[in-house]
């Protein structure tokens, strides 16, 4: 509203103060007056919040009414009225000469780490790393999303310097370009503490030894564990990063950032569809998905799941309703669970998908209350879209699907057989990238 | 009880009571160079950091001489308590400056959303804009 000429205040609470600020400066606005209410203002009674709106601003000590009239009212300073580009430093372009033990120290200092000892980026290693590929080491490999003045980007050294931090081989570095070439870098700020996943597809998990076989979403396999680092440290480095209190706000954080959940499907044990070609793919392209939630949770705790002979579909679907409304559903397989529901008459996944769709409900009673329901569910009810816009009016006992379409439940099949296991993510799938053309 | 004996009954082997070779016979990061001159080897570390767009720096919107007898948008963004928040401050308003005119308004959409009809609602018809992003 301040381009558009309008004065403006925008009221936020005090656990904001570095992320709105430095918001405002990027936006372009760095004096950007804004007034702060003590941490938080959410399920508080009229009493207490008239008690804040007569208070002070926690961070000026300011009567909280008077700050916003003089912030509409007090004449514009110099400083306020500062326009045109401003450059940005890049920062300098390498660091040191100095000891590896000196390096560790600055790039974890710096934030450029996620806190576990890196590969040191020397230029012998990242010139190594770019043989991965037959792309420009100056070529752009994507952007992040962007903000009022638009986005970071990256290139493919840039991308290069990170797989190495990671520990990666030259011969995964296709699959992280892939992944930057999406746009979707890790540790999303949400202070709902984001994670990560990935599925990768194609002949290349087994050139580069991916493991999708016992522990394969552990710590078992070089592939596995410093591909998804590298999409962690991208996240920090590529874009605006992760820091806490000004781009990252996770309040609990999440131990899956680590290095994400990397998933390569065990397309020949699986007696379903590869991931993959259900998006479109033939089943010789190198294809990796991604997927963005909150976490993954171990099927132990399914109803039935002690059952003599367990049905697998209900056990799977007693726990739809424990996960968040905001994001989809992601069902990880072992092979051995797949197969059982196949037995159970589940030859395709669109048919578990759709079973599961059907008979897996909560009330709509439950629905309005689930987490972020107000902020993400009725907002699309109040705009007329459908079917939020019903499920929102039902009485409080009406039986409805826990996600507006059957297609909002993925499955993938990796484990090594040695249990008829399943985990469940809260997860949503965002896209599919072609490895093969990073190759 | 010997921790020989305890790593035995917990699966693991005795050997690592040892410790690792590397440990043993590494300097420096195990570096035989370093050992033999007593001076960590130094690199160059290349930059990790992606490259930033450049900003664009915008005047604020002129401030108004007075309140009195404006009309100010409560925006409420969606996200929790700010509508209620907001109320409180329309209350106020009424209380202390009740020629102040307070529209209160929910921006449509999710939270990330634009509303450019609301935007254009304000130009149109506000002097002055208040928004609660709650949390």
């Amino acid at each position: 509203m301040e381009k558009m000429g309008i004065p403006s205040v925008p009221i936020i609470t005090e656990a904001y103060m570095d992320l709105a600020r430095s918001v405002a400066a990027e936006r372009g606005m760095p004096t950007l007056r804004i007034v702060f209410t003590p941490h938080p203002i959410w399920g508080k009674t009229p009493e207490q919040l008239r008690a804040i709106v007569d208070g002070p601003d926690p961070v000026t000590g300011k009567a909280m009414m008077k700050e916003i009239s003089d912030a509409l009212t007090t004449p514009l300073s110099p400083e306020d009225q500062k326009s045109g580009l401003q450059p940005v430093s890049l920062g300098p372009p390498v660091f040191g000469p100095n000891t590896s033990d000196d390096l560790q120290k600055y790039f974890m200092d710096n934030a450029m780490t996620d806190y576990l000892p890196i590969n040191i980026p020397t230029e012998e290693k990242v010139a190594a790393m770019l043989k991965g590929t037959s792309h420009h080491p100056d070529e752009e490999v994507g952007k992040t999303g962007g903000g009022a003045n638009g986005a970071w980007h990256y290139t493919v050294k840039q991308v290069a310097v990170n797989a190495v931090m990671a520990g990666c081989d030259p011969e995964y570095f296709p699959v992280i370009l892939a992944i930057a070439s999406s746009g979707r870098l890790a540790l999303e700020g949400s202070t709902t503490s984001f994670c990560d996943t990935m599925i990768v597809n194609g002949p290349i998990r087994d050139k580069l030894n991916m493991n999708y076989g016992i522990g394969a979403l552990g710590p078992f396999a070089q592939p596995n564990a410093t591909i998804g680092r590298a999409w962690t440290l991208m996240g920090k480095n590529l874009g605006p990063g992760a820091v806490p209190g000004q781009t990252y706000w996770g309040s609990q954080g999440n131990n899956l950032n680590y290095n994400n959940v990397v998933i390569a499907e065990d397309e020949k044990s699986s007696p379903w569809t590869p991931f993959h070609v259900q998006k479109g793919f033939k089943p010789e392209e190198n294809v990796v998905s991604l997927f963005s939630g909150w976490d993954v949770r171990q099927g132990h705790g399914a109803k039935g799941a002690g059952a003599l002979i367990p049905k697998f579909d209900e056990q799977i679907g007693s726990m739809f309703p424990t996960l968040a409304r905001m994001f989809n559903c992601l069902v990880i397989l072992d092979p051995l669970t797949a197969k059982l529901l196949v037995d159970q008459g589940y030859d395709t996944k669109q048919k578990l998908q759709e079973w599961l769709w059907k008979n897996s409900t909560i009330t709509a009673k439950e629905y309005r209350e689930s987490f972020l329901a107000h902020v993400w569910l009725y907002p699309r009810a109040l705009a007329g879209e459908q079917p939020y816009a019903t499920w929102w009016k039902a009485s409080d006992d009406t039986p409805i699907p826990c996600w507006p379409k059957a297609e909002n439940i993925d499955f993938v099949v990796a484990g090594g057989q040695t249990n008829a296991m399943f985990q469940i993510g809260n997860f949503n799938y965002i896209g599919s990238v072609s490895i093969d053309k990073w190759m | 009880m010997n921790r020989r004996k305890l790593l035995s009954l917990l699966g693991m082997s005795p050997v690592l009571l040892t410790g690792s070779r590397a440990a043993a016979e590494g300097g420096h990061n195990g570096d035989p160079k370093a050992r033999s001159t007593g001076s960590a080897p130094k690199f160059t570390a290349l930059s990790p950091k992606g490259t930033p767009p450049p900003v664009m720096l915008y005047s604020m919107a002129p401030s108004l001489s007075t309140l009195e007898g404006k009309t100010i948008y409560l925006v409420d963004t969606g996200f929790f308590g700010a509508d209620l928040l907001l109320q409180q401050v329309a209350d106020w308003y009424q209380r202390n400056m009740p020629s102040v005119k307070t529209v209160l308004r929910k921006k449509a959409g999710t939270y990330p959303t634009d509303d450019p009809k609301l935007w254009a609602d304000i130009k149109a018809n506000g002097n002055a804009t208040i928004m609660a992003i709650g949390h």
